[in-house]
């Protein structure tokens, strides 16, 4: 039941701050991500949380939502995350702006605790509305542009991912189980090999557009350009997790015999989508796009992990997407205040403001070192154990290249960094950073340093949930240490 | 564990602390508090060392492990820290090193405005160069190996209005990612194959392991391929030079007595693993022995003071590393610490002589200058003479271990190698000696000008100039000291410092003694100037290092520029595709009104609304029904 409530808290929020004076909005929504985020920690202390009654019996379709150790940390990483891109918004951004964001925090949340397909899918549906709305309301001049990309290369995706979960749902039924939507009861079932691949290719397409994994990202550089940076932020931080999320919650209990037919292909396509976004991020003028670009590149970091088929691989990019999800959020807020200073997000209109804005200068290396992979920080626990994976499933030529990828990625990152920062100073000064940035900023960072030095805190409790997940799948040793 | 965690707190805490209190400090006091620090972890290093000394030789070492870092797919990797006498040494240098590096920068640095921020990043440094060599596997090692990497990046772009500095601490730190990404891979393929990275366990089961196979030559290349990053080994040793960037005491502290040698330190604590990967170990040593030549070769013309001493340390590294890799693992450790102490006077006795000429660093403006710096002088003359293995310095000792050792363990072509750099070495030691001390002075302006540091600056030179003199005789306890750790294991007979063929020693020190004449008559008698010999053939070449600038350009950026450039072009195509069908779908929908009206926005809305009034109604009836 807790869940259910948590789940209440940012859509009365949403609706509180429709109603709220313009003027309140933002408070009224500040207030409601933080006792949303109080509700989280109150869950981190019940050990399994979930909620499970029949919604419509006639189809076994259960709203079924659980907090395990697999969604327990994603959902964690969107409630901070909605905080952070709440309070770092402007304040006069009027009430639908902030009702779309709490409705976004909503959907997000609800689709990290779903179990039951249906439900899940029902989340992933409703997630593209309040996206589609700020996307036009509240972006740069092709805003309108990038919002219909998203929505129809979401929604071809989608499309696909319901004509996957229809048919396992009537195949289950023609086993004479009876219709259900439980990832659980549908796992391990045996498919014939057409139709098994077919399904595994519809579910794959879906996850990869949301992610975005190359090649269908095309959604992905008009919408990262042109949203505001708190959405940015939130796209890229937590909406893009959600791809990744689906491949491992849904596809890795139910496909697995796909995955291990298809798994150096699926290998082969993911470290191509890994250097095409690092080699991209390297020429790219435009730093909000550097690092688009990169986080392009790092979402097919978690799918080499997914794809490892390992114990390794599998947790390090649960903890892995947290982790990303945190940092890459907030170097994006981090260029959104550089921008907003500077007026400009070409490399070549800045340099050295390292010496008006040494604060602003200080975050933003930070971030940029925590997406780099700075071991200390949580970017290199995470690609350690995707790079365990890979060697532990005997592929160490893409672990190598994963490596070259790390170093590429230390390139464009740096790049970004010294052309704003450093250098003799171009531009004319910028203000530092005042005391309403440092107050998310320093929170974001102490949880950034807190899980890089300790990732067994999210590792040692995603595992169990990993397993059990994986478990239906176990019978023949199904993955490997 | 108890001292050992002080020790790498210390440091941490003076530059959390001076990051931020800077603005509450008075102008001297973050280097007054930064080198305090680093002073008091000397001399708990000392208080440790003695403790362990008090240990059984089989059992000492200090161990313990803090909390679990990974954990979850297989047995734990934990955060533990590991002191036995190898990391001892390292330990005492730098901290030692360390404290007087530090105190000499409060001179040093004492006009510039960003003091504060030099000295946090000074103790950062410290913190993370402890935690390397403190480490009890190879996952801490590689925290504190990444960071130390980054202490260098903020340290050589300090200075970051200069595109130089900025360009070379770029370069730095890519290059030093490298590094780090072997020693990741590596770790894991041992990981993968002994279930875990701990330097106990990893060795003991290396020792029960028959040479020779591919995984060990593997997992050793990978993790060697770090040590060829931080010690600058050819092909990655282009970014000590442009390191030169930084302020001087960093050139001292970081790229030449400390972090520069935490190859030495990691080749060394895996000599275990070097015995099972024969090819490897071969290679490090061969690469050494190239390196050494190579970069002495490019010393012999450099026309700026830091530029010779930058490539006189590769060199020297080149020196530890060939000891490494014929085995002579107590020799390499040897030339560590002595050089540390006269590389560390050199660039100190340098910085003073930089200081003094008001940042100049060209040699064609020096000269003449003993009259005004008789200290400096001193001191750099005693590091001079170490240097160039002129007996009794101490260079000379661990040189001639390491010679030796590669002698009698038959690597005569490496041999070689060495003894004709010794004869390099001294030459363009001495003839940088000469070129700033003696002769007339080449500006007048600037010598004029020129004075003696300051002591807290003179005093640190000479100390260091001193342990230059009388480190050769720490030989003896050293080789006692180390026993331990290289019988341990498997993997090192001939670790112990021995002696080679008396021939070899003349030729050595002959070589060392005819260089300096020839130094002397060219530089001294005939007064040449420091530019002759870098306009002809083979001169210009060694001047323009070889082309490797060039050649590293040619061969790895441009073409990962070019397929970048290419990867744009793709993802143009890309887009473009994709806007083809988004328009074609929009065209279609458009057709199929009045069913879809096409618009996007309001479809969108109606999915919202149906969706949230069939979640609203059964979560309220999820609420009546619990």
């Amino acid at each position: 039941m807790f869940l259910v409530w948590l789940l209440a808290v940012p859509l009365a929020g949403a609706i509180a701050a429709l109603i709220a004076p313009n003027r309140a909005a933002k408070g009224v929504a500040a207030i409601t991500s933080i006792v949303a985020l109080i509700g989280y920690a109150g869950l981190l202390f019940i050990n399994r949380s979930s909620v499970n009654v029949p919604w419509i019996p006639q189809w076994g379709i259960r709203f079924h939502l659980v907090a395990d150790g697999l969604s327990l940390f994603l959902l964690g990483l969107s409630v901070v995350l909605f905080v952070v891109a709440i309070v770092a918004s402007n304040r006069d951004l009027g009430r639908p702006y902030y009702f779309w964001l709490l409705f976004l925090e909503f959907s997000v949340a609800g689709l990290f605790v779903a179990v039951d397909l249906f439900v899940f899918y029902v989340f992933w549906e409703v997630l593209l509305v309040p996206v589609f709305f700020l996307l036009t309301g509240w972006s740069g001049e092709k805003g309108k542009k990038a919002a219909m990309k998203w929505l129809i290369m979401n929604l071809a995706g989608s499309f696909f991912m319901l004509i996957g979960i229809v048919a396992l749902a009537v195949i289950h039924h023609q086993d004479g189980a009876g219709f259900t939507f439980e990832i659980s009861k549908l796992s391990g079932m045996a498919m014939a090999p057409g139709i098994g691949s077919w399904l595994f290719l519809a579910f794959l397409v879906a996850f990869a557009i949301k992610a975005p994994l190359w090649p269908l990202h095309g959604w992905m550089p008009d919408t990262y350009r042109e949203s505001p940076a708190p959405l940015t932020a939130l796209i890229a931080g937590v909406l893009s997790k959600a791809g990744i999320y689906g491949i491992l919650r849904v596809m890795i209990p139910i496909f697995m015999p796909q995955f291990r037919e298809y798994q150096t292909l699926l290998l082969i396509i993911a470290t191509l989508g890994l250097l095409y976004g690092a080699f991209l991020a390297l020429r790219q003028t435009d730093m909000k796009m550097v690092t688009s670009y990169g986080s392009l590149s790092h979402m097919s970091m978690m799918a080499l992990g997914i794809f490892s088929l390992t114990r390794a691989g599998l947790l390090g990019t649960t903890y892995y997407m947290v982790a990303h999800g945190l940092m890459v959020g907030g170097l994006f807020l981090v260029l959104g205040l550089l921008e907003h200073r500077t007026g400009t997000r070409s490399l070549r209109d800045m340099a050295g403001l390292n010496h008006s804005a040494p604060r602003l200068a200080f975050y933003f290396l930070f971030f940029v070192l925590g997406v780099l992979g700075l071991p200390g920080l949580p970017g290199f626990a995470g690609e350690y154990m995707i790079i365990q994976g890979l060697i532990t499933s005997h592929f160490l030529v893409f672990a190598l290249i994963a490596g070259f990828v790390l170093v590429v990625a230390a390139w464009y990152m740096i790049r970004v960094f010294q052309a704003v920062m450093q250098g003799p100073a171009k531009s004319s000064a910028i203000r530092d950073l005042m005391t309403r940035h440092v107050v998310w900023l320093v929170p974001l960072a102490g949880l950034v340093i807190l899980i890089g030095v300790w990732p067994a805190g999210i590792t040692s409790h995603a595992t169990p949930s990993l397993y059990h997940a994986m478990h239906f799948v176990g019978q023949g040793g199904g993955v490997r240490l | 564990m108890q001292g050992i965690v002080e020790i790498l707190l210390l440091p941490l805490i003076g530059a959390a602390t001076i990051t931020a209190f800077k603005g509450l400090m008075p102008k001297r006091l973050p280097g007054i508090w930064a080198s305090f620090l680093v002073g008091v972890a000397f001399i708990l290093s000392v208080a440790t060392d003695v403790r362990l000394s008090h240990l059984s030789g089989a059992h000492r070492w200090i161990t313990g492990s803090a909390w679990n870092f990974v954990t979850g797919f297989g047995p734990s990797i934990h955060f533990q820290l590991y002191l036995d006498p190898l990391s001892a040494v390292w330990l005492l240098v730098i901290t030692g090193v360390g404290a007087l590096i530090h105190v000499y920068s409060i001179g040093y640095m004492g006009d510039d405005p960003g003091q504060p921020r030099f000295f946090a990043f000074l103790n950062f440094f410290i913190f993370s160069m402890l935690l390397l060599v403190l480490a009890g596997n190879l996952a801490v090692l590689l925290i504190g190996w990444a960071l130390v990497g980054l202490a260098s990046y903020f340290l050589i772009g300090f200075w970051y209005q200069r595109p130089t500095a900025v360009a070379a601490a770029k370069k730095a730190f890519v290059m030093n990612t490298l590094g780090d990404v072997g020693i990741l891979i590596g770790l894991a393929l041992l990981y993968f194959h002994y279930h875990t990275v701990g330097y106990t366990h990893l060795f003991a089961a290396f020792s029960r392991a028959r040479p020779g196979s591919a995984f060990f030559e593997w997992s050793a290349f990978l993790l060697y391929l770090g040590a060829m990053a931080k010690s600058a080994q050819f092909p990655l040793h282009m970014w000590l030079a442009d390191a030169m960037e930084g302020p001087t005491p960093v050139s001292a502290l970081i790229h030449a007595a400390t972090m520069v040698t935490a190859g030495v330190y990691l080749m060394a604590r895996l000599y275990p693993l070097l015995r099972l990967a024969p090819v490897t170990h071969e290679l490090v040593g061969v690469i050494a022995a190239f390196t050494c030549i190579f970069a002495a070769s490019i010393a012999f013309f450099q026309q700026d003071i830091k530029k010779v001493l930058a490539y006189s340390t590769l060199s020297q590294l080149g020196y530890m590393l060939l000891g490494v890799g014929v085995g002579a693992y107590t020799a390499g450790v040897f030339h560590f610490m002595t050089h540390a102490f006269f590389k560390a006077a050199l660039f100190l006795a340098a910085g003073s002589v930089i200081h003094a000429l008001n940042a100049e660093q060209d040699l064609s403006k020096m000269g003449g200058l003993w009259r005004k710096m008789p200290w400096t002088m001193a001191a750099f003359l005693a590091a001079t003479l170490a240097i160039s293995g002129i007996p009794p310095f101490s260079g000379y000792f661990s040189k001639e271990a390491i010679l030796g050792q590669a002698y009698t363990s038959g690597h005569y072509i490496l041999w070689g190698v060495g003894v004709f750099t010794a004869g390099m070495t001294s030459f363009y030691m001495f003839r940088l000696f000469f070129l700033t001390f003696f002769g007339k002075p080449r500006d007048q302006k600037l010598y004029d000008h020129a004075h003696e540091a300051p002591w807290v600056m003179t005093i640190p030179v000479v100390v260091l100039g001193v342990l230059s003199v009388i480190g050769g005789f720490f030989g003896g306890w050293l080789n006692r000291w180390l026993s331990p750790v290289f019988h341990q294991y498997a993997g090192a007979p001939h670790a112990a410092l021995g002696v080679g063929p008396l021939f070899g020693t003349i030729m050595t020190v002959g070589l060392a003694v005819v260089a300096f004449g020839v130094a002397y008559w060219l530089y001294i008698v005939k007064g040449t100037a420091p530019q002759a010999g870098i306009r002809a053939v083979p001169g210009v070449w060694m001047y323009k290092t070889w082309g490797m600038d060039i050649a590293w350009m040619t061969v790895v950026v441009n073409p990962i520029k070019w397929i970048g450039n290419w990867a744009v072009e793709a993802e143009q195509g890309l887009l473009a595709g994709v806007m083809g069908i988004a328009n074609g779908i929009q065209a279609w929908a458009e057709d199929l009104a009045p069913i879809e009206t096409g618009y996007v926005r309001r479809y969108a809305l109606s999915i919202m609304v149906g969706v949230v009034a069939l979640l609203a109604f059964y979560l309220i009836r999820i609420g009546f029904i619990s």
